[in-house]
């Protein structure tokens, strides 16, 4: 039973932790790119994108270099007493920086969507910035941001490679579900990896069930358009 | 009194305005493109104009002279978006309150029910935008802007949107805002009739500048030059030369038709004789005569086009010269009979409702 149980849970807390952190930064990152004309716009936006077109492996690398001990992050952290790699702290490294890009895409784009003038006249009214965002944009970008944070979710539950190169696989610790279905194939246990195939897939269902249900929940609410 | 000085470069368009209004109503005529809505920005903050002032009731919101740029949430101008802009995820009430964000709440109560009795939507306060109409739309808009008692109102083309039943009530019912609102009140349009109708002074906006900024009365009778004449609808412009000066009579003559014409203007004493100048005419006011006269022409219709109380014709000036000269007439049934293409009519333009301006 702990086979299985051991994988889930690993995964459920990182996904979790990870969802909630790439939540966040995935939303700070999309206001304030949506808001900004400056001249890197591109290359800033590039670099956000970025993990999402590299191939994992080349992500886990580089995650490597800059967390390894001998990396500019790792040894500041290793000063601090902590050791990134073969953590299980790794894990939520790896999958935020493969899930943010698809948080940061989704929410810029929602955050795109609403309608200016709408924001304006929260200005006029003499809302500041943060209100602004809070009580205009973000409920009328809630659908985009609701589906960025299940195809977030999702991302960072589907995340291998990087998670492989810089947490390992340590049952109980640092081995996620999807690392040990690879183990389980390679180790010949095809019962393992179905059951814990099983898992993953009610899992990605049960998502994606969510983002219709919100969806369709957010169009009743889009703004209304005088013809 | 609102003081409003806006100067923008911006690739194709310059923006170079100066205005001023009273308390009332100050309508901003021009064609779409003419920066109209954008100096309703200026003052609301939401475009920073290269150079500029801009002062509501001796309060500086924006001066780049001395670096002084209010933002937005501090100009306390009330602004009526051109599609309404409300929040679709907030109730109407909801809509009204978002801007008494620091007002007591049983003041809050007491206001809204004021705002939703002044703007006759009694009764909406529960509802969504989606479910209201366009009127309906419009008269919470304009209750959001006023809860946070703006110095100033500024409307975006508010009636663009509107069918001509609807619209023709709701701009009754902008007449009738001054009654509850004291602060000068901008509004935008392109629409001849309503910028008429509504205004007491109009600012006539060609690609951004103003040509004319005075009453309404000035404006539409007295265009200062042929631009704001077509704005303000006077679609026959022609050519004259002034040959007689008496008084309030000012006598013309009219090269292309060969024909003479008598304008009463109480602004003659403004021209001397010899002086070239162009004639207005709106085709409103061309009317039919029986026989020949003074300032009646002779004519043949060229093309009709019926409508329900009033026909517009294009007209053919018969005259001595071979160029062909043609007038624009809307001529109302009533004083009409059948008047088929082709067939030939005197054009009576009456002397008061000439209209001369300096080429």
């Amino acid at each position: 039973m702990t086979d299985y149980l051991e994988p889930l849970l690993v995964s459920l807390k990182t996904v979790t932790v990870t969802t909630v952190v790439t939540f966040f930064l995935g939303i700070a990152a999309a206001r304030w790119m949506a808001h900004y004309d400056g001249r890197f716009k591109s290359l800033i936006d590039g670099l956000f994108i970025l993990p999402m077109v590299l191939p994992p492996t080349v992500v886990g690398y580089i995650l490597l270099l800059v967390f390894g001990i001998n990396g500019p992050l790792g040894k500041a952290l290793l000063a601090l007493g902590e050791k990134i790699v073969f953590s299980w702290e790794a894990t939520v490294i790896a999958a935020t920086v493969m899930a943010f890009p698809i948080m940061y895409m989704t929410a810029k784009g929602a955050f795109e969507q609403v309608e200016p003038n709408i924001e304006a006249a929260a200005r006029t009214l003499g809302a500041n910035e943060w209100r602004v965002f809070w009580t205009v944009t973000l409920p009328l970008a809630k659908a985009g941001v609701i589906a960025a944070t299940v195809l977030a979710f999702a991302r960072s539950l589907g995340e291998f490679g990087a998670t492989l190169m810089l947490a390992g696989n340590i049952a109980g610790k640092t081995q996620t579900i999807p690392i040990a279905i690879y183990f389980a194939i390679q180790a010949g246990d095809m019962d393992k990896a179905m059951v814990l195939c099983i898992i993953v897939l009610a899992i990605s269902f049960v998502s994606l069930a969510a983002i219709a249900y919100w969806k369709g929940m957010a169009a009743k609410m889009k703004p209304v358009k005088v013809s | 009194m609102l003081k409003i000085e806006a100067k923008k470069e911006l690739p194709g368009f310059n923006l170079d305005v100066r205005l001023t209004a009273e308390s009332g109503i100050l309508a901003i005529l021009g064609p779409s493109g003419s920066g109209k809505t954008m100096t309703l920005q200026s003052v609301a903050g939401l475009m920073k104009p290269d150079k500029g002032y801009v002062e509501v009731n001796g309060r500086v919101l924006f001066d780049s002279e001395n670096k002084i740029n209010l933002p937005v949430q501090k100009r306390k101008v009330g602004f009526v978006f051109q599609h309404y802009a409300l929040f679709p995820h907030l109730n109407v009430w909801d809509n009204i309150a978002y801007g008494l964000k620091d007002v007591p709440k049983d003041e809050i109560r007491v206001k809204i029910k004021q705002l939703l009795e002044n703007m006759n939507i009694n009764g909406l306060e529960g509802r969504y935008p989606r479910q209201l109409s366009a009127g309906q739309q419009q008269r919470v808009a304009i209750a959001r802007a006023l809860a946070p008692e703006p110095d100033v109102l500024l409307l975006d083309e508010p009636f663009s949107a509107l069918d001509p039943i609807l619209k023709e009530r709701l701009e009754l019912e902008l007449m009738d805002l001054q009654d509850v609102f004291g602060g000068s009140i901008l509004f935008v349009t392109h629409d001849l009739n309503e910028g008429y109708k509504l205004g007491s002074m109009v600012a006539v906006y060609h690609s951004g500048a103003i040509i004319q900024h005075d009453t309404k009365e000035n404006v539409f009778s007295h265009p200062i030059n042929r631009d704001v004449a077509k704005m303000t609808g006077m679609r026959n412009l022609i050519e004259g030369v002034i040959t007689g000066l008496d008084g309030e009579n000012v006598t013309l003559d009219i090269p292309s038709w060969g024909e003479k014409l008598r304008v009463v203007s109480e602004r003659a004493g403004n021209y001397f004789l010899n002086q070239k100048i162009i004639v207005g005419i709106r085709p409103e006011y061309i009317s039919l005569a029986e026989k020949q006269g003074e300032n009646v022409l002779p004519a043949t219709v060229s093309h009709k086009m019926e409508g329900i109380a009033s026909s517009n014709y294009r007209l053919r000036i018969k005259s001595d010269t071979s160029e062909k000269r043609y007038l624009e007439a809307v001529i109302s049934k009533s004083s009409a009979g059948p008047l088929p293409e082709n067939s030939d009519c005197y054009l009576q333009l009456h002397p008061e409702l000439l209209v001369i301006m300096a080429e």
